[in-house]
């Protein structure tokens, strides 16, 4: 098995490798952040020289390391303002205030924020994983509970579970999120941000996290029933009479011989559900969550810097095709017996 | 279980209707242990809908089936007059194994935990006991070395074998075969009769519903020809193909053994 793989994929893994190797080469040789910052103006080291000693801070710096390449951006506020920036890469300092360099510095700085590195799990790129991963797990499981419900004999079951997909594929995913967001607590007299002791801004992100996790997976078990749905119904009535034949109950066929067979049928729709919801997902931004979207709104507006928009798609590119990979692989896997 | 009994399986005027068309009328048929009866006659006939009706996977339109001479269900005009508590039909059902043209093994499992799990999930049997039981039933069809490999990479007449072990591994008491060979290609037919064959010299009660003549001759006790949903006649095997009366039954035999 695992040496048929090698062989299949030996051009591949030689790239990936050889691509890889040159990362931790070029990682290794970039320049650190001291060496950033020794290339300043003599005016601006005097600064930064000044700030160390005072209690009225003037500089401002940011330093942003990603990956092969890293960026710092000095600034100073009050009289003279100053502001020099620096991007390095392969043991190289290059100044960024200007031009070509200005550029990549500029992307570098975004695509930084966007990811989400130096926050925590509540912004950027991982904000948007968690929550979508969240989000198709319960969706997945909501769904299958969904779906046997709907295809269960009992009528009255069957059609609560229809009713209930009807609702929520037939209604804006937006306006659900603002009914769990603030309707909900509107009418219980709760507030989402109650539920965490933590400090103010931290609650009101996990709080808003929460709302729009129970929000995207209720909207998601319904889209997840069909498939589910679907899935459950592909498989060969002659397993249900082989089931029932050998004394099985329904559970036991369901939980032992159906679901299981229809796990590996559903895969590719689920994988196809995890990038729509990838994509919903950005609609965070409309309950002030720090999602990548709302992070490259943000920016877009505090600076005016119309190209942040071709990182924010990059980044939301390779998420979607590192997952359709995993999911592809998640699928080979449960396809041994095929 | 008392021995007690004096049919293993009785059905008494059994009949199964879908919308308007009748598929049995009114089939009475008793089954003493350790009888093998086989069900031929053209498709159509209603040969495996009846078969099916004796392991509840259909449910019958009227009569009544009884099993150790129990009255097991009772319907009139699809509705259940009286039948035993669900438990106790439960059990009894257990004593059916049923074996199915299109072999319906689980995909997903192996053949040894094809074998095993119902025994595990439904008896509740523990694991080690089980596979050492289903190893002795794997080597008893010719299987021994399959074990592990998934149905897929076995072919027809593994496959079927392989759905004969997991029936036997119910420790059943009456056998159902429903035409197990009618999907084989001709040349793995054999290996699927010859264990069928040293089953019946077991002892099992079984009912085929098949195509095989050969087989029912050589192996039933008794052969039934079913047509038009009616068993037209009944029989010695040797009475049946030496010596049959009705004139369905000739014509069919004609045709069948001709070609």
């Amino acid at each position: 098995m695992k040496s048929q793989f090698f062989k299949k994929y030996s051009k591949q893994i030689i790239a990936v490798a050889i691509v890889l190797v040159i990362c931790i080469i070029l990682a290794a040789l970039k320049p650190g952040k001291d060496e950033l910052l020794s290339r300043t103006s003599p005016e601006m080291q005097k600064m930064i020289d000044a700030d160390a000693s005072s209690s009225r801070k003037r500089v401002t710096i940011t330093y942003n390391s990603l990956f092969i390449i890293n960026y710092a951006s000095i600034s100073t506020s009050g009289a003279n303002v100053m502001s020099e920036k620096y991007v390095g890469f392969a043991g190289k300092v290059y100044q960024a205030d200007e031009g070509a360099g200005k550029f990549v510095g500029q992307m570098v700085n975004y695509t930084y924020r966007m990811l989400g590195c130096g926050e925590n799990l509540m912004h950027g790129a991982k904000l948007t994983i968690l929550l979508t991963t969240l989000t198709v797990l319960f969706g997945v499981l909501l769904g299958t509970l969904l779906a046997l419900a709907k295809i269960s004999k009992k009528k009255l079951l069957s059609k609560l579970a229809s009713a209930y997909i009807f609702f929520f594929r037939g209604t804006p995913l937006l306006i659900q999120l603002f009914v769990v967001y603030f309707t909900v607590p509107g009418v219980f007299g709760f507030a989402w941000r109650d539920l965490f002791n933590a400090s103010d801004a931290e609650a009101v992100y996990k709080g808003a996290f929460t709302a729009a996790l129970i929000a995207f997976a209720l909207n998601s078990g319904a889209y997840c029933a069909e498939i589910v749905r679907s899935a459950i119904q592909s498989i060969d009535k002659g397993q249900f009479e082989a089931s029932k034949a050998l004394g099985m109950n329904y559970a036991q066929t369901m939980t032992r011989i159906i679901i299981p067979q229809s796990v590996r049928r559903m895969i590719p729709n689920v994988s196809n559900e995890f990038i729509m919801i990838l994509k919903d997902a950005s609609l965070v931004f409309a309950i002030s969550l720090m999602d990548i979207t709302t992070i490259s709104k943000n920016i877009m507006t505090s600076e005016g810097s119309y190209l942040v928009f071709i990182p924010a798609l990059i980044i939301y590119l390779v998420i979607t095709a590192f997952f359709g990979f995993i999911f592809d692989k998640i699928e080979k896997k449960f396809s041994v017996y095929e | 279980m008392s021995d007690t009994y004096e049919y293993i399986l009785k059905t008494e005027h059994v009949s199964k209707r879908f919308g308007s068309l009748e598929v049995l009328k009114d089939i009475s048929l008793s089954v003493k242990k350790g009888e093998v009866i086989c069900i031929i006659g053209p498709s159509g006939a209603g040969k495996s809908t009846f078969l099916r009706s004796l392991n509840q996977l259909e449910k019958i339109t009227s009569g009544k089936i009884f099993i150790r001479d129990e009255l097991f269900l009772h319907r009139e005009d699809d509705h259940t007059v009286d039948r035993l508590p669900k438990e106790k039909q439960q059990e009894l059902l257990l004593e059916m194994g049923m074996v199915f043209q299109r072999f319906n093994l689980f995909p997903h499992k192996t053949v040894l935990q094809n074998v095993c799990e119902a025994p595990i999930v439904v008896k509740k049997e523990k694991k080690d006991v089980v596979e050492a039981r289903a190893r002795q039933l794997l080597e008893r069809v010719g299987l021994s070395e399959k074990e592990g490999e998934y149905p897929s990479r076995l072919s027809g007449g593994q496959q079927q074998r392989v759905a004969i072990a997991r029936a036997l591994a119910m420790n059943p008491e009456i056998m159902l075969f429903d035409e197990p060979t009618s999907a084989l290609d001709p040349e793995l037919v054999g290996d699927v009769l010859k264990v069928m064959k040293e089953l019946a010299e077991t002892g099992m009660t079984m009912i085929c519903v098949t195509h095989e003549m050969g087989f029912a001759r050589e192996v039933a006790d008794r052969v039934l020809f079913m047509a038009d949903g009616i068993i037209a006649e009944e029989g010695t095997p040797e009475e049946i193909f030496t010596n049959p009366k009705a004139e369905r039954t000739r014509n069919f035999l004609n045709a069948v053994l001709e070609s």
